[in-house]
């Protein structure tokens, strides 16, 4: 038996392996004051990685490897591509928090691209081993992650709580797995979507469903299985929650869409009911929860618990026939737009922290006066979330009501309310935050001279700004991708 | 709609069982086991010896050497199968166990230079 390499397929995730190394490596070399040109090696790592990503989308076509447990299609390129802008942007965020914060720069950037790997690794799982390998790939690191201030007890209490949730929701998951491969004799997702189209749905293969879905439900942090998720956020380094609740919470969702559209389709009496559920919970809970936050950190935590709800709908109506495509498409429009949305607005608030050196909302009040144009990106970020045309937030909702509307059955539409009524709480907070900032006093102690930030956060700000606002104007580029993407299925 | 109630019958059935497997293993033990407190029995059991209050009774470093020993104890299992195998594999197999080992080797070199080899 030969093994059969195609290095072409396989180059974005080499090219971030070998960055992941000689980053390592120049970590020892550099003296202490030369330790942020580690973050230039990571920073041009990623992008290079982007190069082969765009050759193989040229060269089109489906690229099946290792038995077919990992596969590079177009979808497969979009979300490799996704995640390598959003670990960019991370870098970019955090250099300066990580650098003055007197924190280890180059471990910091091995982590974050070493998540990335799992990530990217993930967008072509097609088995459910190299599924559950990709997952802990993703989240080992980020458990170091949230630690990283390892003198700060909060921090230590964000590690601790999502490393022991992380542990339990795998072993949740795994017992699922196990279950699936002993039913279908089979960890390829192809092989399970043919045992499951075949054998109905037997009682134990709901058990084994249920258990697969309630493992990823921890990961995506759902509602009910949310509660680490605001402790976490609030404790982590900032660009530490922003990388968690971006690009960590959008490898779980790529980790539902290729198991639930690959593998258990078939099964939709068994999976559609529990993401229904979850859906429904997770929209209202986030939503009525971030209302009552003071601390933005807190109210983001909760409110993307919510977002999560909203990409979990075309999920729960994904099992009519007719609304299969749409909601796939759906799901993968809604996180490219939440991804450049929700990290904008992190890079919002750790520059205006740079000032405020407080996360309430209310030490916010009067950003205007010192910083006019950063209350404006803040604001642009803030409505965006909430869904108000001309920002991309808009056409996630609009793509995801659609495929409700394609669905068109009773639960589908009861659930379409439900997230119609969210979207109009959701406007509540975000539109509360945008208050403070243009009409609020500025709280007694704050520098009202210009505030000056550095070039690197004026860049991230300005990548998911730009995005944000072209997608906004002109959703065909986007909707151009997710089609593209969908055609993989 | 009632092959949806049929697949969540399996589920609340699997729930039912599983906390009642707890339950009466837990509450059998109850009503079986004798009952005599004394408070040598609500002490840490520390291979005979008292415990002195609190955590720093066993070192931390010695976690550092386990973790290493592991790394390595892990690589075996997948040096094995590959080492038996070898000759149907081919040169291909070969080039990625060493790049593996490579890596996997970096990890030790990373734990030198930090130091945390340094027994001080």
């Amino acid at each position: 038996m030969k093994v059969h390499w195609d290095l072409h397929a396989l180059a974005p995730l080499v090219a971030v392996t070998v960055t992941i190394v000689v980053v390592l490596i120049a970590d020892f070399f550099f003296e202490y004051r030369e330790r942020f040109k580690t973050y230039q090696l990571a920073a041009f790592g990623t992008l290079a990685a982007l190069i082969p990503i765009i050759t193989l989308a040229r060269d089109g076509g489906t690229r099946s490897l290792f038995g077919g447990a990992f596969v590079v299609d177009t979808y497969t390129l979009a979300f490799q591509g996704f995640f390598l802008i959003v670990a960019y942007v991370t870098l970019l965020i955090s250099v300066d928090h990580i650098g003055e914060g007197d924190y280890y720069q180059g471990e910091f950037y091995v982590l974050v691209l070493t998540s990335t790997l799992g990530m990217m690794i993930m967008a072509g799982a097609r088995d459910l081993i190299t599924i559950f390998v990709a997952l802990e790939m993703i989240s080992i690191p980020t458990f170091v992650l949230a630690g990283w201030r390892k003198h700060d007890t909060r921090s230590n209490e964000a590690a601790v709580k999502y490393f022991i949730i992380g542990v339990l929701s795998s072993a949740v998951m795994l017992y699922g797995i196990s279950m699936v491969y002993g039913l279908s004799g089979s960890t390829s997702l192809s092989g399970i979507a043919e045992y499951a189209g075949s054998a109905g749905t037997p009682a134990l293969l709901s058990i084994a469903i249920f258990l697969t879905i309630v493992g990823f439900a921890f990961k995506i942090s759902a509602v009910p299985f949310h509660f680490w998720a605001p402790d976490t956020y609030d404790g982590a380094p900032i660009p530490v929650t922003a990388f968690l609740s971006v690009a960590s919470k959008a490898g779980g969702f790529v980790a539902l869409l290729n198991v639930i559209f690959f593998g258990f389709y078939a099964s939709h009496t068994s999976w559609q009911p529990i993401i229904w559920v979850l859906a429904a919970l997770s929209m209202t809970v986030g939503n009525l929860v971030a209302i009552r936050q003071t601390s933005i950190v807190r109210m983001l935590a909760y409110s993307s618990i919510a977002q999560g709800g909203f990409m979990l709908v075309p999920f729960a109506v994904a099992g009519v026939g007719s609304s299969k495509h749409a909601s796939f498409e759906a799901v993968i429009v809604y996180i490219l737009i939440y991804g450049a949305m929700n990290l904008g607005m992190f890079a919002c608030v750790i520059a205006a922290m740079r000032r405020t050196q407080s996360d309430e909302i209310s030490s916010f009040g009067g950003m205007s006066k010192y910083s006019p144009i950063l209350a404006v990106m803040t604001s642009a970020f803030l409505f965006s979330l909430a869904g108000i045309p001309p920002l991309a937030g808009w056409f996630a909702k609009f793509v995801m009501f659609r495929s409700v509307l394609d669905a068109g059955t009773t639960p589908a539409v009861i659930l379409g309310v439900i997230a119609a009524l969210n979207s109009v709480i959701a406007f509540f907070y975000y539109a509360g935050v945008a208050r403070a900032i243009w009409f609020r006093e500025t709280p007694e102690g704050i520098d009202l001279r210009p505030l000056k930030t550095p070039f690197a956060l004026n860049a991230a700000i300005a990548i998911t700004g730009s995005f944000v606002l072209i997608v906004g104007i002109y959703p065909q580029v986007i909707a151009r991708l997710g089609e593209l993407a969908g055609a993989a299925l | 709609m009632t092959q949806f109630y049929r697949n969540y019958l399996a589920v609340a059935v699997f729930a039912v069982a599983a906390l009642g497997m707890v339950g009466a293993m837990l509450g059998v033990g109850r009503l079986v086991r004798p009952n005599r407190p004394q408070p040598e029995k609500y002490i840490a059991y520390e291979a005979g010896s008292d415990p002195i209050r609190g955590f720093g009774q066993s070192n931390v470093r010695y976690y550092v050497y386990a973790l290493l020993f592991v790394m390595f104890d892990v690589e075996a299992v997948f040096i094995f199968p590959w080492a038996i195998n070898l000759e149907a594999l081919g040169v291909s197999a070969l080039i990625s166990m060493i790049v593996f080992i490579l890596v996997l080797t970096l990890g030790l070199v990373y734990a030198w230079r930090k130091g945390v080899l340094r027994w001080a």
